[in-house]
């Protein structure tokens, strides 16, 4: 076996630049020049301070002009936009949870879509008291479904999750009004609230946020990952590459990018229909090989091993290779500039949600019950388009490393059975984990997460981070594209445990895990919550006392807006190294970074020095054990 | 108080113990006073394998000191937690090592203290082939004397090595439970800090077959976590110190059980809580991932490797079966299948009841065995292992081979209702336990009667035993198609591999072409793969491009090129559990000998283990080579450098035991008579000049040969 040994960013950037010259070769934009044209931001936008609600305005706040012509103070108006914000995270991950909840109920013994993990679906039906006893299987599994999908707009009562939670810590979301009803009146309640005219209280905005931001994590990104576990399976440690080495000179390549994996799934399939795959020979290909990009490939690749080609800021990359068939989208952080950009190429950029559409693409409308039919007609537009590849812009980065993924919390708390002694411990919980943190071994956890942004040098803070957190025997769970950088540098790699400090090196090898522990999608952010839960529970602490803290160094979407107010809302103190549009309001800025302890008993931290924000985090840990006693 | 704090706590504590020591030491003796263990080429051997210095005297033992005090850093981290523990076990070896200054012998019955080199190399074998399963090492009192005991023995019958440091030892004492390192219980010292000498073990084993650096202090923690399945069974309360100890013993990866849970916070695989000391047993090996060979032999006595090393005196003699008076025999037949019915186990004569106490007698026991993979080759192979199987009874006691066997049953054995029959039970059991790929069916028979023996003897026994001797000596390396690659000790030595010729036995003594060719055709993906050897690169050292492309790929890239019969250019390596090393002699032209078992100087003016200390670990040193005693006498014995005229020294011992064969092998290759009387011995010379005179007078060959460097 070859010597293990991380890639670098510089590495990467090197890759980077070596594709910018097959795109300069013609004439393709990227998202590098686009940053530059675009700096300097607008500082109205960056603080927050600009209101468009209404067509009075625009109106910005200046120390000239204190007020918009409503009245409304920067306070109400920086609150208002942080809080749209959140509305348009939470409707996003929410929508796509539902997305999931409508395959559900599509899904036929003899259909496209199956239920592949029924044991699951029992477990949710007899948590939401729907009787199973009897039952046919897919009868159950739309039941579920409608009754999932009843929690977006039912009109009485809270989120059905919020249960799985500590006692103590429903008892903060009762107390301070922020547990979640219905997830779309969330959204609609966090739109009236921000129209002309209605609330200007710093307070209520914030508090409003938490709330809208509680009904995606523990409503409908928990629902999306619970149902997609049930349509797909519920991942399990599996194998895979990461980095835009994985894309093959010699295949079709169809890279999945976007993040419902109702598309993705059935691509899969068919890539591995033996019918295309020799109608790919035919072609002159060696095979059909899937690579995914953003969360899609995260889904896949817990799934199916599928590998990564590569994060958000990547995602032009994979055209840049030359090498790429089709780019098949459904819904989620996909560059309009992936139109422009394939007619470089003779890469087909293929739209199929409705949700998605943009121009220079073809589209090709996905929907559950046409799925085969769909995946089959973009394979097979994929495989037809081999030929027309010019050879002369071929170029794949000959970089990529081994990642080991797929730690749902099953499988964690599957894992962690391998270390229990059957004379002394009970299987199936979260204990051993516990005791690696109470003893010290492990000196607590950081959930790192979130996006790319041009704003940090890409991919930087989450591997520097993640190097930094775990030298020092704090283990690191994953999602979204933080998972993919950490995968791409090989931290995924079970010998990254090189890297460890002893006691987390210990632990990795006695549980045969990576240091850094993929979790999932975005989506999947909903599986750290059940975790932190889970782990309080064991521990018999408020999640706010666990050494945990959750960390989103290069964030850029309302997505991740969404997801920081649901696990600040649940007790996990949340680390940011890119400012949200806020800093205009002292009001605001106090209430997220300190304000809503009070209510919460977590709140936000905002650095932008990556090596400071993660001694904060380290020091965050080591306060918590301190008061733990531990 | 945390667990991070207790360790730090306890490691303070021992530091200034072990400073006082010392101070206390240089007062009284001075300085310059030498410092060291008995029969070990390793120094302090844990610190020369933390820090790869070793320490000679007191001064440089102080300096010692110094280095183990910054290890001692106090972050909250695992780190220095694992470090603190393995600067408390330093101390621990200072503290000892202070104990046999002037080479005072400060542990009396039972107890052992520090553990020669000799006894690891011997380990080495078993723990690879899984006969010693574990090592487990037992600290404190037990709530009661008779739970302490349980528990050992409970390991014993398992083949685990026990070891005892503390209160344990008493108890055991009390009960009257019989210890020593024949039946593998090794009370260690009564002090907590004479828990290193096993320690010590664990290292040492690393440096020996593992190849770990001294000062690689990374290298050796992977090597005692992956390699040597120990673990630690600590009596509660437990104090600081102990917890300390604790952190040492789970740095190197050895579990931690105690039934103390008072300031211990539970960690899984490393440190746990067992209150039922009954389940220790069982905690400790799912703990170290350690699997007992289920062997159900229907006897009334135990059978483990433990009792291997068993011995029984007259006194405790209920019978005896002694073939150098009268006749004995042990025999594998292979019989078709038709002619043997599966665990049949007949008794023909009279048993163990009708012989008087005391009494000396015949007897003859042939195991036929029938199978379609089955080869008269494997024979010898199986009737090889008969003298291990016997002797893991629980009050049997058994050696030699073929006719010149020698059983003793005990007074308690006989009490317990061994009788003859359980023999049977036990060959049978055991050759279809090792054996199943080839045995389908087998069957025992056992005379006692003097002339059913004396029958088989001569007419049956003796005839098969000159065949195969006769077709072993036409055996030659180049009479056979391929040779055997033996990487069995792979575990323990990760980058050796033996080549395994007819003429050229592994290099521990206990695999021969013939067990090789077993081994794989009871396991064609086990240890002993074929290599063939088509492709000569040179006939005179036995260079095969085949046998290197294997050597390559069996040693993962480690070994380029190894020759068969030189001991200069590209020797074999060695594991480490050599039966014998030799080493070029310069004044005399040859080489010298040593065996694991002599305890005395050489002429190249290093004992065994310090000769040893030179190979091992799967590297190549020309001019040192581990080999079997069997070897000596093969005309391949470095027949590149001129074959067995090169041995100019052996011990007496060793000499005797080989004379026959080599004295042939001798007049064979070069026409001389007697030639072990040309050969020197500690006896005759300790030293060059003696050696070189003595050679003199006697002619020695070797002397008129070419240089060897």
């Amino acid at each position: 076996m070859s010597e293990f040994k991380l890639t670098t960013v510089e590495e990467f950037e090197q890759a980077t630049a070596r594709l910018l010259e097959t795109g300069a070769k013609v004439g393709a934009d990227a998202w590098q020049f686009r940053v530059k044209n675009q700096t300097p931001h607008c500082k109205f936008g960056d603080e927050g301070v600009c209101c468009r609600i209404c067509t009075m305005g625009p109106c910005r706040i200046t120390p000239k002009a204190p007020r918009g012509i409503c009245g409304c103070d920067v306070h109400g108006i920086v609150g208002r936009n942080f809080l749209r914000f959140t509305a348009g995270g939470s409707a996003t991950h929410s929508d796509h949870g539902r997305e999931i909840c409508h395959t559900l109920y599509e899904s036929a013994a003899d259909g496209n879509y199956k239920v592949k993990d029924p044991e699951k679906l029992m477990r949710i039906a007899k948590e939401w008291d729907i009787e199973t006893e009897g039952k046919d299987l897919y009868d159950l599994a739309h039941e579920v479904a409608v009754t999932g999908l009843m929690e977006y707009g039912k009109p009485f009562g809270t989120q059905r999750f919020l249960k799985r939670a500590p006692k103590h810590t429903q008892e903060i979301w009762e107390r301070e009004e922020i547990a979640p009803h219905a997830i779309d009146r969330e959204v609609s309640r966090s739109m009236h609230m921000t129209h002309m005219g209605c609330s200007s209280k710093a307070e209520a905005l914030i508090r409003q946020s938490l709330r809208s931001g509680l009904s995606d994590g523990w409503g409908g990104s928990m629902m999306g990952t619970e149902f997609s576990d049930v349509l797909f399976g519920t991942p399990k440690p599996i194998d895979t590459e990461a980095n835009l080495g994985v894309m093959k000179a010699d295949e079709v390549n169809i890279i999945v990018h976007g993040h419902d994996p109702s598309l993705s799934e059935m691509i899969c399939e068919y890539a591995d229909d033996p019918e295309m795959i020799a109608y790919a020979k035919e072609m002159g290909a060696k095979g059909i090989n899937v690579a995914g990009v953003c969360c899609t490939s995260n889904e896949v690749a817990m799934r199916r091993g599928i590998p990564m080609a590569g994060n958000f800021l990547q995602q032009e990359n994979v055209v840049l290779t030359g090498a790429c068939e089709a780019i098949v989208v459904d819904v989620q952080c996909i560059f309009p500039a992936l139109g422009p950009l394939s007619k470089c190429f003779h890469t087909k950029f293929v739209t199929t949600s409705p949700i998605a559409q943009m121009p220079d693409s073809e589209f090709i409308r996905f929907n559950a019950k046409t799925a085969g039919e769909n995946a089959k007609a973009i394979v097979k537009m994929a495989v037809e388009n081999f030929k027309n590849r010019k050879p002369e812009l071929v170029h794949i980065p000959a970089m990529k490393q081994n990642a080991t993924v797929g730690y749902s919390v099953e499988a964690i708390i599957k894992t962690l059975d391998g270390v229990t002694n059957s004379q002394v411990d009970e299987t199936g919980t979260l204990m051993p984990l516990w005791q690696c943190v109470a003893a010290g071994v492990i000196r607590g956890a950081v959930a790192m997460v979130g996006c790319n942004n041009p704003k940090v040098r890409p991919d930087t803070a989450h591997i520097e981070l993640m190097k930094k957190l775990i030298a020092n025997d704090v283990i690191v769970v994953a999602s979204g594209c933080s998972a993919q950088a950490a995968a791409r540098a090989g931290l995924m790699d079970k010998r990254a445990r090189e890297l460890c400090g002893a006691g987390l090196k210990r632990v990795c090898e006695l549980a045969d895990i990576p240091p850094v522990l993929h979790m999932g999608s975005c989506v999947d952010i909903s599986r750290m919550m059940v975790l932190v839960a889970e782990l309080a529970k064991i521990g018999n602490v408020n999640i706010s006392q666990l050494p945990v803290v959750g960390c989103a160094p290069e964030w850029m979407s309302e997505k991740a807006v969404s997801i920081g107010n649901y696990v600040v809302a649940t007790g996990i103190d949340t680390f940011l190294g890119v400012e949200p549009y806020v800093s205009g309001s002292s009001e605001v800025t106090e209430l997220l970074t300190s304000g809503v302890r009070d209510w919460v008993e977590a709140a936000y931290t905002v650095e932008k020095d990556i090596d400071k924000l993660g001694d904060a985090m380290l020091a965050r840990i080591e306060e918590k054990r301190a008061a733990l006693g531990v | 108080m945390t667990l991070f704090e207790r360790v730090f706590g306890g490691n303070d504590a021992v530091y200034g113990l072990t400073e006082g020591a010392i101070d206390a030491a240089i007062a009284q003796h001075g300085e310059e006073k030498a410092v060291s263990f008995p029969n070990t080429a390793y120094a302090l051997p844990c610190y020369y394998a933390v820090t790869g210095t070793k320490v000679t005297n007191l001064k440089e033992l102080k300096e010692a000191l110094g280095v183990v005090k910054s290890l001692m850093t106090r972050e909250n981290k695992l780190n220095d937690v694992f470090m603190s523990g393995v600067a408390t076990a330093l101390c621990a070896e200072f503290i000892e090592a202070i104990k046999y200054i002037d080479g005072a012998q400060p542990y009396e019955e039972p107890c052992y203290g520090h553990l020669s080199d000799a006894v690891i190399r011997e380990l080495g074998v078993p723990l690879v082939t899984g006969d010693i399963p574990g090592v487990a090492v037992i600290l404190g009192s037990a709530p009661t004397a008779q739970e302490g005991v349980d528990l050992v023995k409970s390991y014993q019958a398992q083949g685990i090595l026990v070891t005892l440091v503390g209160g344990i030892i008493d108890q055991c004492q009390e009960l009257g439970y019989k210890t020593g390192a024949n039946v593998r219980v090794i009370p260690l010292g009564k002090d907590v800090t004479s828990v290193i000498h096993v320690v010590s073990v664990a290292i040492r084993a690393a440096l020996i077959f593992g190849n770990v650096t001294p000062g690689d202090a990374g290298a050796l923690m992977t090597y005692t976590k992956d390699r040597v399945p120990a673990f630690v069974n600590a009596f509660g309360p437990l104090d600081d110190v102990i917890v300390a100890c604790g952190a040492g013993a789970i740095a190197l990866g050895f579990p931690v059980i105690t039934d103390d849970d008072k300031d211990v916070p539970p960690i899984p695989k490393s440190l746990i809580i067992q209150k039922d000391v009954s389940k220790f047993n069982a905690t400790s090996l799912e703990a170290r991932d350690i699997k007992i060979k289920i062997t159900n032999i229907d006897i009334p006595v135990a059978f483990a490797s433990a009792f291997e090393g068993e011995i029984i005196r007259r006194g405790d003699m209920q019978v005896e079966f002694d073939g150098s008076r009268v006749d004995c025999c042990e025999l594998v037949q292979s019989r078709d299948m038709s002619e043997v019915e599966d665990h049949k186990i007949e008794v023909i004569g009279p048993d163990f009841d009708e012989f008087e106490v005391g009494s000396k007698h015949s007897i003859a026991y042939v195991v036929e065995v029938a199978g379609k993979s089955m080869q008269t080759d494997f024979e010898p192979v199986f009737e090889r292992k008969f003298h291990s199987y016997l002797n893991c009874i629980e009050g049997v006691m058994h050696t030699g081979q073929r006719d010149m066997i020698r059983i003793r049953i005990s007074k308690d054995a006989f009490a317990a209702g061994f009788r003859a029959r359980h023999i049977g039970e036990v060959l049978y059991a055991q050759v279809k336990n090792e054996f199943e790929a080839v045995v389908d069916k087998c069957q025992v028979k056992i005379y006692t009667n003097p002339e059913d023996c004396t029958k088989i003897r001569h007419e049956i026994a003796i005839p098969a035993f000159d065949k195969r001797d006769e077709r072993l000596s036409t055996m030659t390396d180049e009479s056979v198609p391929v040779y055997y690659s033996c990487i069995m000790c792979q575990a323990f030595s990760p980058s050796h591999v033996c080549v395994v010729t007819p003429e050229r036995l592994g290099l521990c003594g206990a695999v021969s072409w013939l067990d090789a060719k077993a081994t794989n055709e009871l396991d064609p993906n086990g240890p002993c793969q074929v290599i063939t050897k088509e492709r000569v690169i040179d006939e005179r050292i036995g260079e095969y491009e085949d046998v290197n492309e294997a050597v390559k790929k069996f040693s993962q890239g480690a070994l380029e090129d190894v020759s068969l019969y030189s001991i200069m250019e590209k020797p074999m390596t060695s594991c480490g559990c050599f039966e014998c090393i030799c080493g070029i002699e310069p004044f005399s032209n040859g080489v010298c000998i040593a065996n694991r078992e002599y305890a005395g100087m050489t002429p190249l003016g290093m004992t065994f283990p310090e000769l040893a200390s030179m190979t091992g670990g799967g590297v190549q040193t020309p001019g040192f080579m581990g080999h079997g005693k069997h070897f000596i006498a093969s005309k391949k014995f470095m027949k590149a450098e001129g074959g067995v005229a090169r041995i100019v020294w052996m011990p007496k011992e060793l000499k005797e035991q080989v004379a026959d064969r080599l004295n042939e092998t001798a007049k064979e290759l070069y026409g001389i008579e007697n030639f072990t009387d040309m050969i020197g011995d500690e006896t005759i010379a300790e030293d060059p000049e003696t050696l070189v005179a003595f050679l003199t007078e006697k002619n020695h060959p070797a002397l008129g040969m070419d240089p060897m460097m």
